[in-house]
């Protein structure tokens, strides 16, 4: 079978599994919907590994295969949309990370989400999901890729408003919507900017323009195009300023935000920019905005994880500074640093989500750390898989996440000038990354053992008396499960033990492929696709690779230090440190005030300019005159109409030969 | 004697091009056959003659398929069968099965004798494609009555039903004023340029001898264009429409709707585009104020109606006024708009008729009134989803046909300097919403009335055993489908429509 095929196999499946479980979810039953789902995933990434043999069977320079199955509209020199793909490393390996990571989350939520009553409608949104982050990873075309980062953006919508009795999550869903909107839409705008000077759709096509000079004495609509991109690569990848929906995002059940807002969609960004790097490296200007935008997202979701409390949105603030790192990576022309990093932080961050779940389920739906502690003995599996989650995380050698992490700061830092000041506030956010990761960790596992904690060490998962949103205390309607009245824990569900477990191994080797001066397996692998980039012999010198690597364990080490003395050696001396620091606090624990500015700058100019245009503009103009007046004008009009529709035969004669005489007397007035 | 024998030997036969002639030939010999079967006795004729009539209308596709890609001069310049002919034959003959299907055990046919009835609807079908084929100012006329006369007969073949009676009556009537106007229009461009012929009009517009500009051939084209406007049912020339396609038996309107408006604008499409393309700069304004009009009217009329027959005419009004379009601008890109909204339009017409007839055989009172559609989508789905797809397609809604074709006629119009006119086209979809969407409400979010819809009590011999019984003819539904399927299936790939459109465009030689 040839590459191409292989790819187009990797996309039906999950596309069938989507319209088996959509459409025949009263036959299914519970157990049915589970596995077809998982198998459907199972079975694109298996053609996905026979995508990477069959394409690492081409030499080098024939690596970017493209296959169109229909062409929707061609026409010469104008448009090109077809149903295309660009099998190529980068597209192979993001389907490696997509696929691999999602099978192990259907297998997780087999089991998690088995007290739902949504069942079937979860599996078929997942699979949805699956196919349209496909769709956008394979896209051989802007048009593909937009139609790809719609579908995501839909299905995340789905995900997160979910349970759609809670009206948090339906909140959330459409906050995150509206914002992943506003990307569609600088995402389409910006093509329309690469699309009018390089006249072709297809990416390799528009690359080829780029090095040809397409964008000569146009440099201004590349760089506006870059930077309109640029908007829905920031609003899908939560990057500041669009990153307030990620936290909120939250309300969907564990296991979507172990996928969608962690491993896979969120990341889409750092594919964007990778898969253009052609374009951004002809408009440095917007490639720089990329790298400091993600530097600053960082540095503020790092401080904002500090302070919270609810343990997903610690986690989920932590994905929004690991995808800083790697839009910075990928702005600043590190690719296969931040691609290397967005597979890591894949196994890690998913597996730190799957363990949070794990503990959700043994607080019996509550998330909230204040209440958490103790876990160590009665969950020593989860224990496990959190601690290395977080030492992944913190980038503690020889784990995962200390090689990619220090690649990319490596890389940064190589590139000189004021790149050293994002080198510089990566190293911070290090510190706070694992300041953050242990604090949870130590929260949650360490101290005493919680109410829950100890009825579990007695053999007995804790009820909920009366189930409760955990975001704002409401009573839950348990007619549409919520995350179920029975809960499940890793310890006894064996689907999702082999899901963690996997990730686990996954979260600590991974990061061998690509050890500095040893191998460079991804580097290599790679090679093909950004062999046309300025950067691509770019490597930081072994000197700066040491140093950073020195600095990243003594940082990670420093940042778990302080989390245990903080919270361990000394509890409650969490309380003096707020105090002392009052007012970074407040700000980081408002979140710097990002929904707040967002309200005030955006939201209600908006409102009190809607409210004031319906007050005068609506109510005179529109209602008045526009909607009254044209209602009443095509009233009058349509019984006009009707009124000369008397059926008198010698009305339309008389009428047909005054018609008659109208068009002649124009012609004959044209005429002389 | 000597000398005679010479002189025949000399003179020669005129060269008839029989392949190039056979779906004309096709269709005459279909439609008289069709009438000599109708003499014979038994009930086999009632289904004799529409199979036969879709041999017919089959044959003369495949003959047209197969004369496809060439461009021939028959019957010394009177005819020219090119590609544009061609496709709008293929046109032609799909709206002829459909109505065949529809009307198959219909009323009409039945009281008229099948025999006369379908032999008719052939006759008319083969004015159609000579009319569209016609490059000569004789033959169109010809075209044209073979045309039209079949279809004043046709109007009146439910011989009981006054309102059909009086339908035909009508369109007879109104109908001379029109071909009169048309003929009279003919003779003045002749007495202008000195031939009947396209191309020798053409000629004589091209030459600049001052022809271009003469009272004699502007009052002939203003004259001509109010006969062909009156067949395409352009405002303000459409009064007849409401009340013929009220009044007519439904396959006949369906007929009417479609292939009678394809045919008009076929013609409009040849005569302005090939033979007086020289003065487009004189007639086009007019045209374009015409189909401005035509849209506001049709879209304005059809708001209050509440017989679908009669909110259809209107439809079909506006849809004419959208059509013409792409012979205002005159370029290939115009030409290709209009053959390829008149395929979609046929399709979503037919489609709701189908239904209106469905409905009708159900209820013969009134089953073309909108409010006995309520509930449509709970009690009849197979019936509400073909016309909740014509609705759709016919408002524009994208991923179906009607999108992509008014998208074409949208781009030929800003392409060709009327981008005034593609706004007015856009309000008049806009406009049109109110009346297309709410036949789909009704059918899906009234609910059905509870009273049985005959109207007789169980007790007085109605049961609810014989309503239920009263269920679609597998045909009527058929093509209801068919043109619902066909309505999304183009709006999702247009392309292979897009390519037949494009080759009829390029028929058109003189326009670029």
């Amino acid at each position: 079978m040839s590459t191409t095929t292989w790819a187009w196999l990797v996309l039906l499946f999950p596309l069938l599994g989507t319209l088996v479980n959509g459409l025949g979810y009263k036959q299914l039953g519970r157990g049915g919907a589970g596995a077809i789902g998982t198998a459907s995933i199972g079975l694109a990434f298996v053609c996905a590994l026979g995508a990477l043999f069959s394409l690492q069977g081409h030499s080098a320079e024939h690596r970017e295969l493209t296959s169109s199955l229909w062409d929707y509209a061609v026409t010469n020199g104008d448009v090109d949309a077809k149903l295309s793909i660009l099998v190529d490393p980068l597209s192979v390996y993001m389907m490696l990370v997509v696929t691999g990571i999602s099978t192990l989350i259907h297998l997780y939520s087999v089991s998690y989400m088995r007290g739902d009553r949504g069942y079937a409608r979860y599996f078929a949104y997942l699979n949805f999901f699956v196919f349209s982050m496909l769709v956008l990873v394979l896209g051989g075309n802007f048009l593909m890729l937009i139609v790809g980062w719609a579908f995501v953006g839909a299905a995340s919508y789905l995900l997160i408003s979910y349970w759609y009795r809670r009206g948090t999550a339906t909140q959330a869903g459409i906050k995150a919507f509206v914002i992943n909107v506003v990307g569609d839409v600088g995402l389409v705008l910006g093509t329309f900017f690469v699309l009018r000077h390089s006249g072709t759709l297809d990416f390799l096509g528009t690359f080829r323009a780029v090095h040809g000079g397409a964008f000569a004495g146009h440099h201004g609509a590349l760089v506006a195009g870059c930077l309109l991109i640029l908007v829905g690569a920031f609003a899908k990848s939560a990057q500041i300023p669009l990153h307030t929906w990620l936290p909120d995002a939250m309300e969907g059940p564990t296991p979507v935000s172990s996928l969608i807002h962690a491993a896979t969609m969120v990341t889409a960004g750092v594919y964007l920019i990778a898969r253009l790097h052609p374009l951004f490296e002809a408009a440095p200007a917007a490639a720089d905005t990329a790298a400091v935008i993600g530097c600053v997202t960082l540095l503020i979701a790092g401080t904002i994880a500090l302070t919270q409390t609810d343990i997903k949105r610690v986690i989920a603030y932590s994905t929004m500074s690991q995808i800083g790192y790697m839009i910075m990576a990928v702005g600043a022309g590190g690719y296969v640093a931040g691609l290397f990093h967005l597979m890591t932080h894949a196994f890690f961050k998913a597996l730190l989500f799957m363990a949070a779940g794990s503990i959700i389920g043994a607080m019996a739906g509550a998330q909230s750390l204040d209440k958490m502690s103790g876990f160590r003995r009665s969950m020593p599996f989860t224990f496990g898989c959190f601690v290395v989650g977080g030492l992944a995380l913190s980038g503690v050698p020889p784990f995962s996440g200390f090689f990619s992490k220090d690649e990319i700061l490596a890389f940064v830092g190589h590139r000189g000038g004021w790149f050293v000041a994002l080198y510089v506030v990566g190293y911070i956010g290090a510190f706070l990354t694992a300041v953050y990761t242990w604090r949870m960790i130590f929260r949650a596992f360490w101290g005493e053992p919680c109410a829950e904690a100890r009825e579990l060490e007695g053999g007995h998962l804790a009820h909920a008396e009366v189930p409760t949103n955990p975001a704002n205390g409401e009573q839950e309607d348990t007619d549409v499960g919520f995350p179920g009245p029975e809960h499940t824990i890793a310890e006894w569900a064996l689907p999702m033990k082999v899901a963690m477990s996997l990730l686990a191994v996954g979260a600590t080797v991974a990061g061998l492929v690509q050890i500095p001066n040893v191998d460079h397996v991804i580097t290599n692998f790679l090679e093909p696709t950004f062999a046309d980039s300025k950067y691509v012999h770019d490597e930081a010198g072994n000197g700066m690779v040491y140093f950073g690597m020195a600095l990243g364990t003594v940082l990670a080490l420093a940042g778990i230090a302080l989390a245990h003395r903080i919270w361990v050696a000394q509890p409650g001396s969490a309380a003096a440190w707020r105090a002392r620091f009052k007012p970074a606090y407040t700000l980081f624990v408002n979140k710097w005030f990002f929904d707040e500015a967002i309200d005030l700058l955006v939201v209600r100019p908006f409102a009190a300019f809607g409210t004031f245009s319906r007050r005068t503009f609506e109510r005179v103009v529109v209602e008045g005159t526009l909607v009254d007046g044209t209602t009443s004008v095509v009233r009058a009009g349509s019984s006009a109409v009707r009124a000369i529709q008397t059926g008198f035969l010698r009305y339309y004669a008389a009428l047909l030969l005054l018609g008659g005489a109208g068009v002649l007397l124009y012609f004959l007035i044209s005429a002389s | 004697m000597n000398a005679l024998v010479t002189a025949a030997a000399h003179a020669k036969a005129p060269h008839i091009d029989y392949a190039g002639l056979s779906p004309f030939i096709a269709l005459t010999a279909g439609a008289i056959l069709t009438l000599l079967i109708g003499l014979a006795r038994g009930r086999w004729v009632r289904h004799a003659t529409p199979l036969l009539a879709i041999v017919t209308l089959g044959a003369a596709i495949g003959l047209g398929i197969w004369q496809f890609g060439e461009a021939t001069s028959l019957v010394s310049g009177a005819l020219l069968a090119d590609d544009l002919t061609w496709t709008l034959l293929f046109a032609f003959a799909g709206a002829g099965i459909g109505a065949t299907l529809l009307a198959w055990r219909s009323h009409a046919a039945q009281e008229a004798s099948p025999g006369e009835f379908f032999s008719l609807l052939l006759f008319s079908v083969l004015g159609m494609a000579i009319l569209v084929a016609a490059t000569n100012l004789v033959t169109l006329f010809l075209g044209f009555e073979l045309l039209s006369i079949p279809l004043y007969v046709l109007c009146a073949t439910e011989l009981r039903r006054e309102r059909s009676l009086e339908s035909g009556l009508k369109y007879l009537i109104v109908g001379s004023v029109g071909s009169a106007t048309l003929v009279y229009g003919l003779a003045l461009i002749y007495g202008a340029t000195g031939s009947t012929d396209y191309a020798g009009i053409d000629k004589a517009i091209a030459s600049g001898a001052g022809v271009g500009g003469d009272v004699l051939l502007l009052s002939g084209v203003g004259l001509t264009l109010v006969g062909l406007a009156f067949k395409a049912s352009v405002a303000p020339f459409h009064q007849w429409t409401p009340d013929v396609y009220e009044g007519a038996p439904t396959p006949v309107t369906a007929f009417m709707a479609v292939a009678t408006k394809a045919a008009a604008l076929g013609v409009l499409l040849r005569l302005f585009d090939s033979a007086l393309i020289g003065s487009q700069h004189d007639w086009a304004p007019m045209l374009a104020a015409l189909a401005a009009i035509t849209i506001v009217v049709g879209n304005v009329g059809a708001l209050g109606q509440t017989s679908l027959k009669r909110m259809l005419a209107y439809s079909g009004v506006a849809q004419a006024g959208y059509l013409l379009a792409g012979v205002i601008v005159g370029s290939q890109l115009g030409a290709k708009a209009t053959v390829f909204y008149l395929v979609v339009y046929l399709a979503m017409n037919l489609a709701a008729f189908a239904v209106v007839v469905a409905r009708e055989r159900a209820n013969p009172a009134d089953g073309d009134d909108l409010a006995g559609f309520a509930g449509l989508g709970r009690t009849q789905p197979s019936l509400a989803w073909p016309l909740t797809i014509a609705m759709l397609a016919l408002a524009g809604i994208p991923a179906t046909a009607g999108f992509i074709g008014k998208v074409f006629l949208i781009d030929a119009l800003v392409d060709g300097d009327y981008a005034w006119l593609a706004i007015v086209l856009v309000i008049g979809s806009m406009i049109s919403l109110g009346y297309y969407l709410r036949v789909v409400a009704t059918m899906w979010m009234r609910e059905a009335p509870t009273a049985t819809t005959t109207g007789v009590p169980v007790i007085a011999g109605g049961s609810q055993e014989a309503d239920a019984a009263a269920r679609p003819q597998p045909e009527v539904l058929l093509v209801a489908w068919l043109a619902a399927a066909a309505t999304i299936v183009l709006g999702i790939v247009p392309q292979p429509l897009f390519d037949l459109a494009a080759d009829a465009g390029r028929a058109l030689t003189g326009i670029f």
